[in-house]
């Protein structure tokens, strides 16, 4: 039992340090815009991971193409780690989020999914991220099992 | 109440002074005419407070979550349990990386169940990578260690599984994996240790008069088991969506050292765990998106488990020769609603459980209701 509790509280202030730790902030490339937002339903074509913050964890990015337009959109989803459930080549969902025009291509930061009968609120209505705090289940994205 | 006022306090002032990025705040309320999950019915309600806080820097998150369950009719068995860890995702390319994650937990049991205070280590590696854009494989590999305030229970286990996945056109996704794994009891059983139950009601309280009596002629100290499973899921559009899932498990060595199985809802118990049984699993579940952007989801899941080493008793508490086998039936639904800072759930079980052990041979009604709340700290990157 000792052994176990000196683990937990080594692991426990191992926690508290990294907490406590300075952190510079972190500069962002691109704002959410409540003012550019829009709503398309759309397939996927291409899923990366792909780094799009300073010093922050690699993005789930979707390309998708638009169904009534054949528009093509790169929709910036959330940290991969945040996001658990897993997207393939063909299949649809529907994205509300706001729009951003970069070296030619149309760019989408998702505020919201609809998806095979679920919902999955990624950002607040002003663009605050929910992993940093708001909307989706904390239990569902940690200890990886649905990484 | 003032100590919960202090409490919540701390917590806050805890989360604002490490400038943590989230905090939330979650509250559920359950209700069950059958707590101990057995053939005597125990009613309960049990409530649930509990907050998470968490920070990112760099590649790294860490977090921490405490929470506390108050059972009404049962206040002995009430517990609180902290979790600290840390997790880590590393990318080795576009299309694959690796997720590491360590985890510290306390979890701290009131009289009746304070042989089950334990503290736990945790560590997980996950790969992830797609092998094309409609096809993904994962291999998981865990560790876990538990040391409980009794040491009988003490073990080490290692889980290895390996899935692949692969969606087609026809909006179908197809999913398999198989799942190797090894539980390691900590200390050799020399002498017959029994735990016995403080008589608080005796059986009409709903629970055996001993938790567990290790077997003196159990000689192997681990359990090995293998699992096979796979599941079907179907979309219809965005807002429809339906799977058929099932498994089947295969012990590999060994078997439970104890003479009994039991399971509470919503309450650890130390010789239930997925090494405690051999058998099947089969479910069906819809989910919906129906007015109000509300998800509904309607599931069925029938079981069919055998417990290696279990003798089914009758309610004198005497054997009857033969393996523990449970046939159990689950109709469960839930509906959520979630906000960008609430979400809002409604959830209802019922469950049969045939067992060749009168005692295990129950069914019960399982109700939760519950809110979280979530409080926003940092930029709107």
């Amino acid at each position: 039992m000792k052994k176990g509790l000196s683990l937990f509280i080594m692991v426990y202030f191992l926690g508290l340090w990294s907490f406590s730790s300075g952190q510079e902030p972190q500069k962002p490339l691109h704002f959410y815009n409540v003012d550019t937002e829009k709503k398309i339903k759309g397939t996927i074509q291409e899923i990366i991971m792909e780094p799009r913050y300073k010093d922050s964890s690699p993005f789930l990015i979707i390309r998708l193409e638009e169904k009534k337009t054949h528009q093509k959109f790169i929709v910036e989803i959330s940290p991969v780690r945040f996001f658990t459930h897993d997207f393939h080549k063909g299949e649809e969902l529907e994205v509300v989020g706001s729009l951003y025009l970069k070296e030619g291509s149309q760019n989408i930061i998702a505020r919201q999914i609809r998806f095979r009968g679920e919902i999955f609120i990624l950002r607040d209505k002003r663009g605050f991220p929910a992993w940093r705090g708001s909307g989706m289940k904390h239990k569902k994205r940690r200890k990886g099992k649905r990484f | 109440m003032r100590k919960l006022i202090i409490y919540l306090f701390s917590i806050l002032f805890l989360s604002v002074s490490l400038k943590a990025y989230s905090f939330s705040f979650s509250f559920f309320q359950n209700m069950t005419d059958n707590i101990f999950q057995n053939t005597y019915s125990g009613r309960d309600q049990l409530s649930h407070m509990g907050f998470y806080i968490d920070k990112d820097f760099s590649k790294i998150s860490i977090f921490t979550e405490g929470s506390y369950s108050y059972l009404f009719e049962n206040p002995s068995l009430s517990y609180y349990i902290q979790e600290v860890g840390l997790d880590y995702l590393h990318p080795v390319s576009d299309k694959a990386a690796f997720y590491f994650s360590l985890l510290g937990q306390g979890a701290f049991y009131r009289s009746d169940y304070k042989d089950f205070n334990s503290f736990s280590l945790n560590f997980l590696a996950v790969f992830k990578t797609y092998l094309s854009q409609t096809s993904i494989l994962k291999s998981n590999y865990s560790l876990d260690y538990k040391n409980f305030g009794y040491s009988l229970f003490d073990f080490v286990s290692h889980g290895l599984s390996v899935s692949f996945d692969k969606y087609f056109q026809t909006r179908t996704t197809m999913k398999s994996e198989i799942s190797w794994g090894l539980k390691r009891f900590l200390h050799p059983y020399s002498s017959q240790e029994v735990i016995l139950v403080e008589d608080s009601g005796g059986h009409q309280s709903g629970r055996r008069s001993y938790l567990f009596v290790p077997r003196t002629q159990f000689e192997g100290q681990s359990i090995q088991i293998f699992s096979f499973s796979g599941l079907i899921a179907q979309g219809f559009g965005s807002n429809v969506g339906f799977n058929i899932s099932g498994m089947k498990q295969w012990y590999l060595s060994g078997e439970n050292p104890f003479t009994s199985v039991e399971e509470f809802y919503m309450v650890e118990n130390p010789s239930y765990d997925r090494f405690a049984w051999a058998g099947y699993q089969l479910g069906a579940q819809i989910t919906l998106l129906i007015p109000w952007n509300i998800e509904l989801k309607v599931g069925y899941t029938m079981a069919d488990k055998e417990f290696p080493g279990i003798e089914s008793m009758n309610l004198e508490e005497e054997t009857l020769g033969v393996t523990r086998e449970d046939r159990r039936r689950t109709f469960e639904t839930r509906l959520e609603k979630n906000f960008p800072r609430f979400s809002f759930f409604l959830s209802y079980a019922y469950v049969d459980n045939n067992s060749n052990d009168p005692f295990f041979d129950w069914h019960g009604n399982f109700f939760s209701a519950g809110i979280e709340w979530n409080m926003l700290f940092g930029g709107k990157k």
